[in-house]
């Protein structure tokens, strides 16, 4: 019943945008939890070197679609996609993908921060152990580095011996950007990197985002819509599993297409 | 208004918790009686038996003089050995359940399997190794001990590495799948740091349990009046010549064995208590 109602929206689905490569291709993507389908024909560029926002209300389908991209929801026996996502022009999904080489471009920040359970500078140089074989003094080089990255390393140079479980909220989640860029991935996906965080941490890692997307191409979900308007260059509204609107950010905010969006967005609904 | 009403409804709430605070004091209460009079009695009783020469001489014969270090000593290897051998498969096979397979068929089989194990008369596990060690080999032997003790170590480090692996969050698995971590690694470096505290209380807690086996003793190590680093012939263990000494009519013996069994008796609570508090501080590192 639910996809009659937008039958009427997949015609929007996205246009190119003049000019820019697209990092990630997203093509007729479904994905079903066991029987459940949870996505239903999305179709979505990332743009490289750019920030795009996944808004949407709770259970549209903005982090299944995020984990998708980096194939972490292969842990779980019961869920599988089909279509096409496509890094590179190379599809992703494909039988024959080393999912860990796969990882090591796609990187992923999660909602709760998660260290490992090791000194903070071992959870920088675990990762980067795994792809480079490098003497101490230029690993150590790495690992502030990565810290800088993370804007961590003025609280922590001082104890990298300290467990990374230690660290306040904020800097548990920074440490853990800082992971995630230390083995130098393509692309980032966060999602909703910031929800467990104060403002403070906050701004800090909306900051972190604006400065690192020179390097890479950003994917974020979020439920915080100044969140979306402030961090991102492109903003995909989703509702019930479908793609509803894609657009650069400024765009959706101002005037979206669509009803349906321009209610979400000053929370009419969702 | 409803005050009145309130107060005969809180009033009788009241009552109603303070005769179930009341019953699970008693019975809290009638438990440790038991448990602290067995103590009192074997300290009162066992303490007068230690002397150094406890630990450094062997079994008496009848009515001579005598300590209890071959039994010491033998129960020593056999609990070494068996930790030994039950450890690592417990380990792996606890890993498989909770990592490799935790959704597979294989594991809920070998789930139920282990229980019934972790439960199983230790005496049937003794009757078992003798039919097919002892009687194939045609002699008791340590190793038939050992092998005997380690079947009853399996299952309780099985499960324990089970529960301890299950209860680190999956978030710390996916973050580190999505670093691209093989499996193993994830396993080796991540999941078993977070759960390493648990795994020990775990062994620890097995090595309590087979401390005080006799049981399945009798039909393997058996016994051994004599100092012996043999394998391969009878072994001597203190719960083994508990059983025999405290049967038996002569006075030395009988304080020998009460000595014995306070032993027993502290290393298990020892270990006991490490594990409680290597538990207690089960919180990842």
């Amino acid at each position: 019943m639910s996809l009659a109602i937008h039958t009427d929206v997949k015609e929007q689905a996205p246009a190119a945008v003049e000019g820019l490569e697209a990092k990630v291709s997203v093509r007729h993507l479904n994905f079903y939890y066991g029987a459940y389908r949870a996505l239903a024909d999305n179709n979505v560029n990332l743009y490289k070197n750019k920030v795009t926002a996944f808004i949407g209300p709770s259970g549209c389908g903005k982090s299944t679609l995020l984990r998708i991209l980096n194939r972490i929801y292969d842990l779980y026996p019961n869920q599988h996609a089909d279509g096409e996502v496509l890094l590179d022009g190379e599809n992703i999904l494909r039988p024959g993908q080393d999912v860990n080489l796969l990882r090591a471009k796609v990187g992923m920040v999660f909602q709760k921060p998660t260290p490992f359970p090791m000194t903070i500078y071992e959870n920088i140089a675990f990762g980067i152990r795994l792809y480079e074989q490098l003497p101490k003094a230029e690993l150590d080089t790495r690992v502030e580095d990565a810290l800088r990255r993370g804007a961590l390393w003025d609280e922590v140079k001082d104890k990298l011996d300290a467990s990374g479980l230690s660290l306040s909220g904020g800097q548990q989640q920074r440490l853990c950007i800082a992971r995630t860029v230390a083995i130098r991935p393509e692309v980032i996906l966060l999602d909703e990197p910031c929800s467990a965080l104060d403002p403070i941490s906050t701004a800090k890692i909306e900051e972190l985002i604006d400065v690192q997307k020179r390097d890479y191409t950003i994917a974020i979900v979020t439920h915080n819509m100044q969140q979306a308007a402030r961090t991102s260059d492109y903003t995909a509204f989703m509702y019930l599993g479908e793609l509803v609107e894609f657009d650069n950010t400024t765009q959706i905010f101002t005037n979206p297409r669509l009803e349906r969006t321009q209610d979400y967005i000053t929370g009419r609904f969702g | 208004m409803a005050a009145a009403f309130a107060n005969a409804r809180y009033s009788r709430r009241r009552r109603g918790n303070l005769i179930a605070t009341a019953l699970s004091i008693g019975a809290a209460l009638f438990g440790l009686t038991w448990l602290a009079l067995i103590l009192i009695v074997l300290v009162v009783k066992g303490v007068g038996g230690l002397s150094p020469s406890v630990f450094t001489e062997m079994t008496p014969p009848p009515g001579g003089a005598g300590g209890l270090l071959n039994p010491i000593v033998g129960s020593l290897i056999l609990t070494v050995l068996a930790v030994l051998f039950g450890t690592p498969l417990g380990i792996l096979a606890g890993t498989y359940m909770a990592e490799y397979g935790r959704y597979s068929k294989l594991t809920m089989v070998v789930r139920f399997i282990n229980d019934i194990l972790l439960s199983a008369p230790s005496i049937v596990v003794g009757l078992f190794v003798y039919e097919i060690m002892v009687a194939r080999m045609g002699h008791f032997s340590a190793w038939a001990g050992a092998v005997s003790l380690a079947i009853l170590v399996i299952p309780v480090v099985v499960r324990t590495t089970e529960d301890m692996l299950l209860l680190v969050p999956n978030t710390l698995r996916e973050a580190s799948a999505a670093l691209g971590v093989p499996q193993w690694l994830v396993i080796r470096d991540v999941a078993y740091r977070a759960a390493r505290a648990g795994i020990t209380t775990g062994v620890l807690l097995a090595v309590a349990r087979i401390t005080g086996e006799t049981a399945p003793l009798l039909f393997t190590a058996l016994n051994n009046q004599f100092f012996s680093w043999n394998l391969n012939a009878p072994m001597a263990s203190l719960p083994v010549v508990i059983f025999q000494f405290a049967l038996s009519p002569y006075a030395d013996w009988q304080q020998l064995a009460w000595t014995g069994a306070l032993l027993i008796t502290a290393t298990v609570l020892g270990l006991s208590i490490l594990a409680r508090m290597l538990a207690s501080k089960r919180v990842l590192t």
